[in-house]
């Protein structure tokens, strides 16, 4: 049975894969620093509308009070990520927040909630020594995508929307020269042809069984900058968001309830109606890092205190109902939707993973080990270190979106357009093609569902070596059922076959996950391991380097993390 | 087991199977509905989601005749029919073409028109009549439930929209913007605020309990008595 396998060749300036906050923010910087240069926006999903920027509901954290300091959230964002940052991607994201923060509000039209006497309102969240994180209301998400979304009709890239990115392709003298794609919905290959490429398409958390994140992010880019040869660190460094709602088989499971909520003093209760945060964080308590929240209520479900659906209780009704509801509406329609009420009483929630940490290791211009190259957002890894604060992410995506733009303007008139190696491209569409040309195998729904039951049990809040090594063995296992996977059907839409792709990518990136969880043998910010319970800044100050060996093996190594800017304190060693 | 649902879908290959049944078991949605029909029943079976939480608005389509977000749809044991939005080329099955939704979107200069010297975040209390008049309109989604569910936009195609318009209404409201003038130029012209005829269909399907009808009633009376201060 035919395909059309033979591509469509588009040529631009540049293109960007990836249409949330960093991908736009991109496209947006381009444009104004050189609108000479042709876009092509790469997204797998509707623009704007896809991926987890849209999905942001607490906020934005930014220093604008004059009583905050660069200083206090540098240090604030170091205590969260346990140290293990790269102090320069940490410290250019907040003291480029304020000024990002202007551009949203003036030139790209958002409106934040504003306080009585009319300037933009901060509120807390957590892990922060002063309330600085930015919002409109608790779906902060919608307001910011939807108004970048609106820009693109005003600065006009060429839109591949529904087009997945496939693989970095490189010309005969090895150097970047496109990307292989597909779009999905005519079920036609694509080789796009670029000076400069920005990768800028989300992270991975979709890979455990109880999730948050939009349906798209696969760990598409990762993968990808992977399969390229890029070096990866911090990858055992998945974030777990406390409170996940638990909604029983509904896709609704693992949806975040906001960290707002926690700052506004919510409470968490175990089965036993304890407020369980005494006995794990007794200074900050609800208000706790999410490492600590999430590791605490996972501790106190998997000790025989959980709910009847396996999690336990956030309590905010004290605040009263009208008071939720004005403040939370977003939350409390959520809680209603599962027949549970946030405003009048204690809901279920569990960990939910949401948040890679690790990935692609840059600079502060967003740029790779690869010439041409650019990544930027929840692909790239250092930021954050080994947890993220909340509030940062949305910051760092938008942040590092615009500076990869301006870099694109800076990069893209120097580099010629290549001819990309003719097998290179050969190769990727020829692979991604294969599940529609199978006549039978497995359907990928089954192993998606093994993937993300593994990766909970085995490599989730807490790990041990067995487990680790139990999933690298059922990983190696899967990787080759997804080899022989099948999608029947036609190769316009088809989402059996796209899902297939997806698990390609996931159970790749899980690979990392895994052989870079074994490697750190202690435990720190968001990856605990019970067989090293300690945070050992004596041994692992160091980052994990992965990277793809001439065998096609994950390579690991270490390197100290360097402290330009600050050193921990002695004393601050909880993990 | 519970009572199943049984479920008609809407496809686009006249041989596909459209009748299905399917185990209830709530919480429930329309999009587990699918999911679940897609996973267990019929591999094929095209439909479009990304967020599941009603933010992203790519999930639309009608159940029962009405323009709904799947995944913000609890179904109940009985029968239940989807098919896809209204108004739209159909790609596949449920998935359709919504070009003509951003075609009227940017119709109306979607985008801020910042006004001369806005360089700081403009200070605007919450309990002034514009954000009162602004805040409740905010946050569309864009899952052109109004669309599908509009008379007039269903019919001739040439009718700029209740998502369209409501956005326009927005900024036009909005003291930062400078397009104002403009704006209401193209929204008050043949395609525009006339064609609506307040059946209120967009009104009552928008998920986010957004009021474009009232949004339109503001653009006409703007235009007689010209713009807010």
């Amino acid at each position: 049975m035919g395909f059309p396998t033979e591509p469509d060749v588009i040529d631009t300036d540049v293109a960007v894969i990836g249409s949330g906050g960093a991908g736009l923010m991109c496209v947006l910087h381009v444009h104004a620093a050189d609108p000479r240069l042709s876009v092509a926006l790469v997204s797998k999903g509707a623009v704007g509308r896809s991926g987890c920027t849209r999905m942001v509901q607490g906020g934005y954290n930014a220093v604008l009070d004059p009583s905050d300091s660069i200083d206090a959230h540098f240090r604030d964002t170091l205590d969260g990520g346990k140290y293990l940052n790269d102090q320069e991607l940490a410290w250019t994201l907040v003291n480029d927040a304020p000024r990002v923060i202007n551009e949203l509000e003036t030139r790209v039209g958002c409106f934040f909630d504003r306080g009585p006497d009319g300037r933009i309102n901060q509120k807390a969240f957590a892990g922060q020594s002063f309330d600085r994180t930015v919002h409109r209301g608790d779906l902060t998400g919608i307001e910011i995508m939807g108004r970048l979304r609106d820009q693109m009709f005003r600065v006009g890239p060429r839109e591949l929307e529904d087009v997945r990115a496939l693989d970095l392709v490189r010309d005969k003298d090895g150097e970047l020269a496109g990307l292989t794609a597909l779009d999905w919905r005519t079920g036609r290959a694509m080789l796009i042809r670029a000076r400069v490429i920005v990768v800028a398409t989300g992270g991975a958390a979709t890979m455990w069984k109880i999730a948050a994140p939009a349906r798209e992010k696969t760990g598409d880019g990762v993968a990808m900058c992977y399969r390229a040869g890029l070096p990866l660190r911090d990858m055992e460094m998945l974030q777990f968001h406390p409170t996940g709602l638990l909604a029983g088989a509904s896709r609704l499971t693992g949806a975040v309830l906001e960290e707002g909520l926690r700052g506004a003093g919510a409470r968490l209760l175990n089965a036993d109606g304890e407020r369980y945060m005494s006995r794990y964080d007794a200074r900050r308590m609800e208000r706790s890092t999410r490492d600590v929240v999430a590791r605490a209520s996972y501790t106190e479900i998997m000790s025989g205190r959980g709910t009847r659906l396996g999690g336990v209780h956030i309590d905010i009704s004290h605040l009263g109902a009208e008071e939720v509801e004005r403040r939370f509406p977003g939350m409390v329609a959520r809680t209603r939707q599962v027949g549970q009420d946030l405003a009048t009483g204690p809901v279920e929630v569990s960990p939910t993973a949401h948040f890679h940490m690790g990935g692609v290791i840059i600079d502060r211009d967003c740029r790779t080990e690869m010439a041409g190259l650019l990544v930027a957002g929840e692909d790239a890894g250092g930021t954050h270190g080994a947890n993220r604060l909340g509030g940062n992410g949305v910051a760092e995506s938008t942040v590092y979106g615009a500076r990869a733009g301006d870099q694109v303007a800076r990069e893209a008139a120097g580099r010629p357009l290549r001819d990309p190696d003719p097998e290179e491209v050969a190769a990727s569409i020829h692979q991604a093609y294969a599940p529609l040309h199978r006549e039978s195998g497995p359907l990928p729904f089954p192993l998606t569902t093994e993937l993300k039951e593994l990766m909970w049990a085995r490599c989730g809040v807490v790990r041990d070596r067995d487990g680790l090594l139990a999933a690298r063995t059922a990983l190696d296992r899967l990787s080759e059922q997804v080899a022989a996977v099948c999608a029947p059907g036609p190769a316009a839409a088809n989402y059996t076959w796209q899902e297939a792709l997806d698990l390609v990518n996931q159970i790749t990136v899980a690979q990392l996950v895994v052989e870079s969880a074994l490697t750190r043998e202690e435990s720190r910010g968001a990856h605990y391991r019970s067989d090293f319970p300690e945070r050992r800044d004596d041994a692992w100050l160091r980052y994990v380097i992965v990277r793809r060996a001439s065998d096609g093996r994950p390579d690991l190594s270490t390197r100290p993390v360097e402290t330009t800017r600050l050193v921990p304190e002695p004393e601050e060693t909880a993990p | 087991m519970s009572e199943p649902l049984r479920v008609r879908v809407a496809r686009s290959d006249p041989a596909a199977r459209t009748d299905f049944e399917v185990a209830w078991t709530p919480p429930m949605t329309v999009l587990d509905v699918l999911l679940a029909i897609q996973r267990d029943h019929d591999p094929s079976l095209g439909f479009r989601f990304s967020c599941r939480v009603a933010m992203c608005g790519t999930c639309t389509l009608r159940v029962n005749g009405s323009s709904v977000l799947a995944c913000q749809t609890k179904v109940e044991p009985g029968r239940l029919r989807i098919d896809p939005m209204a108004g739209f080329p159909i790609v596949r099955d449920l998935i359709v073409d919504v070009g003509a939704f951003w075609r009227e979107w940017a119709a109306v200069t979607p985008y801020l028109v910042p006004r001369d010297g806005l360089d700081e975040p403009a200070v605007i209390p919450p309990d002034t009549p514009e954000r009162r008049r602004i805040d409740p309109s905010l946050d569309c989604i864009t899952c052109g439930a109004c669309f599908s569910s509009c008379a007039i936009a269903d019919d001739r195609r040439d009718f700029i929209g209740p998502a369209a318009l409501n956005r326009a209404m927005v900024l036009i409201a909005d003291s930062r913007d400078a397009g104002g003038e403009e704006r209401l130029d193209v929204v008050t012209r043949a395609q525009g605020v006339d064609r609506c005829h307040y059946v209120y269909g967009c009104t009552h399907a928008c998920p986010k309990g957004l009021d474009p009808a009232g949004a339109i009633r503001a653009l006409r009376r703007w235009r007689t008595h010209g713009l807010p201060d």
